[in-house]
């Protein structure tokens, strides 16, 4: 499947330190995210849901 | 601290509402003409402008930027106000937005019809027009950023990251790939050509299909998808892993649009890793999405709403399973330039932009009238006629796609192609097109059949322009937070830095190199710039929009070798501004053309394909043989070529015109030894001259 990788001449250099930079971003996200607390994950997991009332029963379709 | 009373705004989100209606019609009524002209080309009714290279970008960009941008603003008008607890930073900012954006659109309609275009795909309009977006852009960036600022909630939510990724990444797309230099009012050319130019366009097309397609959807999928389904997203840590994997990845990703050309090989590898590499972040959102439903699928079968987000998640994760797969040099060398990309193209287009967009709206219009749906039924129906639509049009496009690819390839066993007219492959398909030309049908049958639902929705109601919230104002932070991303969740201006160096990084990696290093760019001494004559020729060629249906790049493959000839080298393109290898051959690759038939041969052929190629389907082009050429351009196009490095003799301007008569008359004697009698200022004179050109310089070398 990567058969292209093998022959760059000499340009691998370019696909070897665009790996490389993707795996310490990579590596710094997930060290963020370890980091963050449960309590406040919940909290803006529930924000779209605390914003507005729900259309009024009375007001139901009714088709 | 007292609890605070304002208003959010309706009107704005009704207004990009109705618009997103509006152009959405338009521009799927306009992609069924282009379809139905792909069978039957005297559907263009004998005239340039409704003709299908000149309406073809009049659909590309009624669909992205009229109707699935129109409802990106709505989606992000509600969501963002609601999310931050604060009306619109200004109403008056809303309004310019509004209407600016409305004007660009009606810009565009009048303009590309015209044969107005700089032929960039997704790109094509004109200077004016790209300077009156990047105002209109600054506009919505200043209005969101005003809001956030002005917010009552601490913490952004991960829809607005995407929202903030959007406004970033668009601008610096639009920015870099609009640098242009003007020749007239309407009439300009890129600074870049050939190989760079190909490169900085797909960098651009790519990502206009990651960052205004993709990412504002998923900000308005992390909104919408919770509020419809009454569930919190499912994973807030996946959400941010996948934000932050997605935004860098995939501005790397474009040269997976040009493998096998003549772009330096490390650049496609890193396409192609970068491409696999994608599926991983777009998946993650997928996998949110459809989680977020865990415990409401009952609600699935009786919400409308539900079952369009459903499918349109379902089509994200198919284009982009199918994205990366394309990107597989085995696979593309099949799958480029067949129909199979404009498969791929609707898949995502039609389910998860399109099916997203009507959720929202049945979501949206019922709530700021303050009245329920006016019937869910209807809306049932559209979910089905629009479902079977995609499949009407995207499964006949993959069939055709690989009977055509392999059609292109096969050969007999004596070692010859065993279709060497390309016309033969094309007419094999047209049952497959005519299909496609049903399902786009049924689509627009459904999106017209929500245009009814939703009208009497809002007449049964009324438009709740301002309405009421209560918030407390935010108050002073007491303490430092200890987690690096929550304190960057509350500090939007160094959240769009940190958002603009994680997507500048993969662009400047990839297009630096190929700018600076000469070697990336090999230069062929017998390549020569255009004469006056070939250079209005290849204007009139871009005006028409024959780059739509026409490639000019002929890929290393024994099939297309001996199809077209030598394949392409990058020192061929280096006074291409722009560069026109196309994305899709509708007709055969144009590339060696030159001196492959006579000038009688081309002036038929353009007069009346049919006379040369029974059964085509490329349109007639009469009005080349009517029209005069414009020569008052001449100068201005010289020069400029000049300023851009085109190695035109100085003062060579001034005899241009001289030039450009003496190859035209030579180009009517030749017709009229054939019995042809056009005279030597008409059009097609020039752009047989271009034609009869394309590839030749390599012949020379070869003499």
């Amino acid at each position: 499947m990567f058969k292209q990788i093998t022959s760059l001449n000499g340009n691998e250099w370019y696909l070897i330190s665009s790996l490389w930079m993707f795996i310490i971003f990579f590596i710094t996200v997930a060290i963020l995210l370890i980091k963050m607390k449960k309590q406040h994950m919940d909290y803006m997991r529930h924000l779209p849901l605390e914003d507005e009332p729900e259309i009024p029963e009375e007001l139901t379709e009714k088709n | 601290m007292q609890l605070e009373t304002f208003n959010y705004d309706n009107r704005i989100v009704r207004n990009f509402g109705i618009a997103t209606i509006f152009w959405g019609i338009v521009g799927m009524s306009v992609g069924l003409l282009a379809a139905i002209q792909l069978v039957w080309p005297f559907m263009n009714f004998e005239s340039p402008v409704t003709t299908f290279g000149r309406i073809r970008p009049v659909h590309t960009n009624a669909v992205i930027f009229a109707f699935v941008g129109n409802g990106i603003f709505m989606g992000v008008y509600y969501s963002l106000q609601r999310l931050l607890k604060a009306r619109m930073y200004s109403d008056a900012l809303s309004k310019i937005h509004f209407w600016g954006w409305q004007l660009i659109i009606l810009a565009a309609a009048i303009t590309l019809p015209l044969g107005w275009t700089t032929s960039h795909e997704y790109a094509e309009l004109e200077w004016p027009i790209d300077v009156a977006i990047t105002i209109i852009w600054v506009v919505f960036g200043i209005n969101m950023f005003g809001t956030i600022i002005r917010r009552r909630e601490r913490h952004m939510y991960v829809a607005i990251w995407f929202y903030i990724a959007t406004f970033v990444t668009i601008a610096v797309l639009h920015i870099v790939n609009s640098a242009e230099l003007p020749i007239s009012a309407f009439k300009s050319y890129y600074i870049y050509a050939g190989v760079q130019d190909a490169l900085v366009q797909w960098w651009y097309g790519h990502n206009a299909v990651a960052f205004f397609l993709t990412t504002p959807y998923l900000g308005l999928m992390y909104y919408f998808l919770p509020k419809m389904a009454n569930r919190p997203v499912y994973s807030y840590k996946l959400s941010i892993l996948h934000f932050w994997s997605l935004i860098f990845i995939y501005i790397w990703a474009g040269p997976h649009h040009l493998l096998y050309t003549s772009l330096p090989g490390w650049i496609q590898s890193v396409g192609v890793v970068f491409s696999i590499m994608l599926i991983a972040p777009s998946w993650g959102g997928m996998i949110n999405g459809l989680l977020t439903l865990r415990g409401a699928w009952d609600k699935v079968r009786t919400e409308p709403t539900l079952k369009f987000m459903v499918v349109a998640l379902t089509a994200y994760g198919m284009a982009t399973f199918e994205g990366p797969m394309l990107s597989l040099k085995q696979v593309n060398a099949i799958a480029h330039f067949t129909d199979w990309i404009i498969a791929h193209v609707h898949v995502g287009a039609l389910g998860w932009n399109g099916f997203m967009t009507f959720a929202i709206l049945y979501w949206a219009i019922p709530r700021i009238y303050g009245t329920p749906l006016y019937s869910k039924r209807l809306a049932g129906v559209h979910f089905w006629i629009g479902t079977l639509g995609i499949l009407f049009y995207a499964i006949p496009m993959y069939w055709a796609a690989v009977v055509q690819g392999l059609m292109w390839k096969e050969f007999t066993p004596e070692g010859v192609l065993k279709y060497p007219s390309f016309l033969a492959t094309t007419l094999q398909i047209l049952p497959m097109h005519m299909l496609r030309a049903v399902g786009g049908g049924l689509y627009l049958s459904g999106a017209l059949l929500m245009t009814y639902n939703l009208v009497r929705t809002m007449r049964q109601g009324k438009l709740i322009a301002n309405e009421s919230a209560q918030a407390m104002p935010l108050e002073p932070i007491q303490f430092t937070e200890k987690s690096k991303h929550r304190r960057l969740e509350r500090k939007p201006v160094l959240f769009m830095v940190v958002a603009l160096v994680v997507i500048l990084i993969g662009g400047m990696v990839e297009m630096m190199p190929t700018f600076m290093i000469s070697s990336n760019v090999p230069t062929i001494s017998s390549v020569k710039p255009y004469t006056p004559l070939e250079l209005q020729g290849r204007d009139i060629y871009i005006r028409e929009g024959c780059v739509n249906c026409h490639s000019q790049t002929v890929r290393p493959f024994r099939s297309e070798t001996a199809r077209y000839g030598e394949y392409s080298k990058a020192g061929e393109f280096v006074y291409d501004h722009p560069f026109l290898w196309g994305s899709k051959r509708t007709g055969p690759d144009l590339h060696r053309i030159g001196k492959k038939y006579p000038n009688k041969w081309h002036f038929d052929h353009l007069m009346d394909p049919t006379i040369t190629s029974p059964g085509s389907i490329m349109p007639p082009y009469p009005w080349l043989i009517e029209q005069k050429l414009d020569t008052t351009t001449t100068v201005a196009k010289i020069t400029a070529m000049r300023k851009l490095g085109v190695p035109y003799p100085s003062g060579y301007e001034y005899q241009a015109n001289g030039d450009l008569d003496q190859q035209a008359k030579a180009i009517a004697a030749d017709l009229k030894a054939s019995q042809v009698n056009v005279s030597p200022d008409k059009e097609i004179i020039a752009i047989v001259a271009y034609l009869q050109r394309l590839g030749t310089d390599i012949k020379v070398t070869e003499k």
